[in-house]
């Protein structure tokens, strides 16, 4: 016999929607999760194969996952097919939603960048005067990223950085090769700090929702997992105003099912999340549902250059290779004439910089190539994007997914604060390099287009006020009290941090209001 | 197995539908082992058992891609050329499956390099010597920019330097050199099958 009698209904797998189910499983609450995606058996699902073998010798299949630059051949079965569950967007405004639909989901291949957000972020209009604070302060999320990085078990120095907090870190304790000191030091002359990297490292370097949430959560006998169960909508109790459960349609018989539940956690990724919500028709009574979506811009490979000491393998142990951050550092204690906010580069030494930026080819090419192999230095800009109203999601009805769903059109773009922000950026880094004695070998200031860098973020906000958000300051929904959304929907604002730390803190922090408030009563009718 | 015998075997094989309506029902008899792995079985990818049969290139844009390809990825210390990792080949499959402006791309640039070419000496570029073609690929000795350059031709050998370098460096016979040691590299990584 079916047991259909469940607590909490939690829709999606991965970070978010695993933290909630970590959560609230502890405390005893008995939760359903769904999930669009199939489970994966990694060592079934994966085989090494050279590119040769591949159909396109690794160029991949024209035409497939035209949105997804992260897609090669090799991992094109990874990503969600956009012919299954299309979106639109304006061809002049390009939008790179690029999504995973897996019982763990994006968790399974994020880059494991673990930082946490600061009152830069969360009291931004305060420093600034732009756009809004949110409705908590650093201080009200500490103690939750405290508890998340012991999970993910974050190794990462502790630098006292007001933009960068300190975490709960495995201490990170390695050197620096010559060249990068010699980098570091030219920044700090400049007044920009350098950390090292903060990544979880999890279990093997594997870090997800699938290896560190959901078995605990499935320990606790609290747990039901229903893989491949495509939700359509969410279902109100027309007489409570309360959420009731969720119709979904099996992935592949597309057969229709309902579930029920006493509390409904939403945690879909931002975008699938926000179009849940819009396809049901609730929790937007202050019509800002959908929008104000921002991100990070990237630049990879902004500046390429060669170290000349390194060349022809010359560069004696210890002298290169290894990298850092640097995180935000403009619009601090000064301010900058031409953009809002900042952006923080992802930098490394000791790679080799591709032929295409070499103006040669034949042998000419193979034999610079041959000099310059290991000798070089390469940065990625991640800067922040301003939240904005008019940058938006809605339903196109004139376009449904493989399941008869309506889909999302997708309208945004950068502006003028992000491309000055890029431009200081490279501008920023090719004066290091010179300061260091490097060769510039290529630079560059455009960014991706929105999307790339798969920080969607903020088309459920929360706040302090019903009528300019969509959630209150725990993740509520202020029309559904017993709705509640945890992912990067819920996002004020994105700085120029990866996301990924603050989701599953705001989600083990909603979670255990929710449980406080279930055990009282007052999510009941 | 003798190729006369496996088509004897093959023949003496009863047609699907037939083949089921022979065997038991699963409740009357235990599922059979698989049968033991054919270790010796080896097979031979297409590329070195046949020829390509081209699609997408006329003869002269093919010639003039050959020599592109050879000039852009020769032979160097051991490791194979873009015409030994039959680069050229490929580019037609691969481009006869792309979408419209890449295909348009590929040729302009051919046809308007050897319009440059019979402009300048009166021939193909095929039949260039290398002093001549060296001439028409100063484009490629333009440093680097984000924005492809405007120039027709001057973008497609950009993006032909790209293609011919990866086609080479992801092909069987640069494999193969890697492994005998004779070059680095050669494309390779966890491949994700399809998803049920």
């Amino acid at each position: 016999m079916a047991d259909t009698k469940f607590d909490v209904l939690i829709i999606g797998s991965g970070a978010s929607g695993g933290m909630a189910a970590y959560t609230l499983t502890k405390k005893g609450a008995k939760c359903l999760m769904l999930d669009a995606g199939p489970p994966i058996d990694f060592e079934r699902q994966r085989v090494n194969k050279s590119a040769h073998e591949l159909p396109f010798r690794g160029f991949g299949k024209p035409g497939k996952l035209s949105h997804v630059f992260q897609a090669t051949e090799f991992n094109a079965n990874q990503w969600v097919d956009e012919t299954q569950v299309p979106y639109t967007h304006d061809p002049k405004e390009p939008y790179n939603w690029v999504r995973v639909r897996m019982i763990g989901g994006k968790s399974l291949f994020w880059a494991r960048m673990s930082f946490r957000l600061s009152d830069y972020e969360f009291r931004a209009k305060d420093h600034d005067g732009y756009g809004d604070n949110w409705p908590i302060s650093y201080r009200d999320l500490a103690p939750y990223y405290d508890q998340v990085e012991p999970i993910f078990r974050v190794r990462g120095r502790r630098d006292g950085l007001m933009q960068l907090p300190d975490g709960v870190f495995i201490e990170d304790t390695s050197g620096e090769s010559e060249c990068n000191k010699r980098f570091i030091a030219a920044a700090r002359e400049r007044g920009i700090p350098n950390t090292k990297m903060r990544t979880s490292m999890g279990r093997g370097q594997f870090a997800s929702s699938f290896n560190l949430l959901l078995p605990d959560a499935l320990a606790t006998g609290n747990l039901t997992i229903v893989p491949n169960a495509v939700v359509r909508e969410i279902t109100v109790d027309k007489n409570t105003g309360l959420a009731s459960g969720v119709n979904f349609l099996e992935r592949e018989s597309h057969r229709e099912m309902h579930a029920s539940a006493r509390v409904l956690v939403v945690g879909a990724s931002c975008l699938e999340s926000t179009r849940l919500l819009l396809n049901s028709g609730i929790a937007n009574s202050s019509g800002v549902l959908g929008h104000y979506l921002h991100d990070q811009f990237y630049i990879t490979q902004s500046v390429q250059a060669v170290i000349p000491e390194a060349r022809d393998g010359k560069a004696p142990s210890g002298f290169i290779g290894g990298g850092g951050y640097m995180p935000r550092f403009r619009n601090l204690k000064t301010k900058e004439k031409n953009f809002l906010r900042g952006y923080a580069l992802d930098w490394s030494t000791g790679g080799s910089p591709d032929a295409k930026y070499f103006p040669l080819y034949g042998e000419a090419l193979q034999k610079a190539l041959e000099s310059c192999r290991g000798a070089g230095f390469n940065c990625t800009v991640m800067g922040e994007v301003l939240p904005r109203a008019e940058s938006e999601v809605r339903i196109n009805k004139a376009v449904t997914d493989v399941w008869g769903i309506p889909v999302l059109h997708v309208q945004t773009r950068y502006t003028s604060n992000e491309f000055n922000m890029a431009k200081d950026a490279i501008a920023t880094l090719e004066e290091l390099c010179h300061a260091c004695g490097w060769e510039v070998l290529a630079r560059h200031d455009q960014m991706f287009p929105p999307g790339y860098s798969i920080h969607e973020l903020g088309t459920c906000r929360m706040g302090d006020n019903p009528k300019t958000s969509v959630l209150n300051k725990w993740n509520q929904s202020w029309d559904v009290k017993n709705l509640f959304v945890v992912d990067g929907s819920s996002f004020v604002s994105g700085g120029s941090q990866n996301p990924t730390m603050t989701m599953l803190a705001l989600s083990m922090r909603a979670s255990d209001y929710m449980a406080e408030q279930m055990r009282k009563g007052e999510l009941e009718a | 197995m003798k190729r006369r015998r496996f088509i004897q075997a093959l023949a003496a094989t009863p047609a699907a539908p037939a083949l089921l309506a022979q065997q038991a029902q699963p409740s009357q008899q235990a599922p059979q082992a698989p049968p033991p792995a054919e270790a010796s079985l080896r097979y031979t990818p297409p590329d070195a058992a046949a020829e390509a049969v081209l699609h997408f290139f006329t003869a002269q844009q093919f010639a003039t891609l050959r020599k592109l390809s050879d000039l852009l990825m020769p032979p160097v210390n051991g490791a194979p050329g873009a015409l030994e990792a039959k680069a050229p080949e490929f580019l037609d499959s691969l481009l006869s499956q792309s979408p419209a402006e890449r295909q348009q791309l590929y040729r302009n640039g051919l046809d308007g390099l050897n319009a440059q070419a019979r402009k300048r000496f009166s021939k193909l570029f095929a039949d260039f010597d290398a002093a001549q073609a060296e001439m028409l690929l100063a484009p490629l000795r333009d440093p680097w920019t984000y924005d492809a350059p405007s120039d027709p031709v001057a973008a497609f050998l950009r993006a032909l330097k790209d293609d011919v370098r990866r086609a080479t460096m992801n092909s069987r016979e640069w494999s193969l050199a890697a492994a005998a040691g004779r070059t680095r590299g050669g494309g390779g990584g966890l491949y994700w099958l399809p998803i049920d």
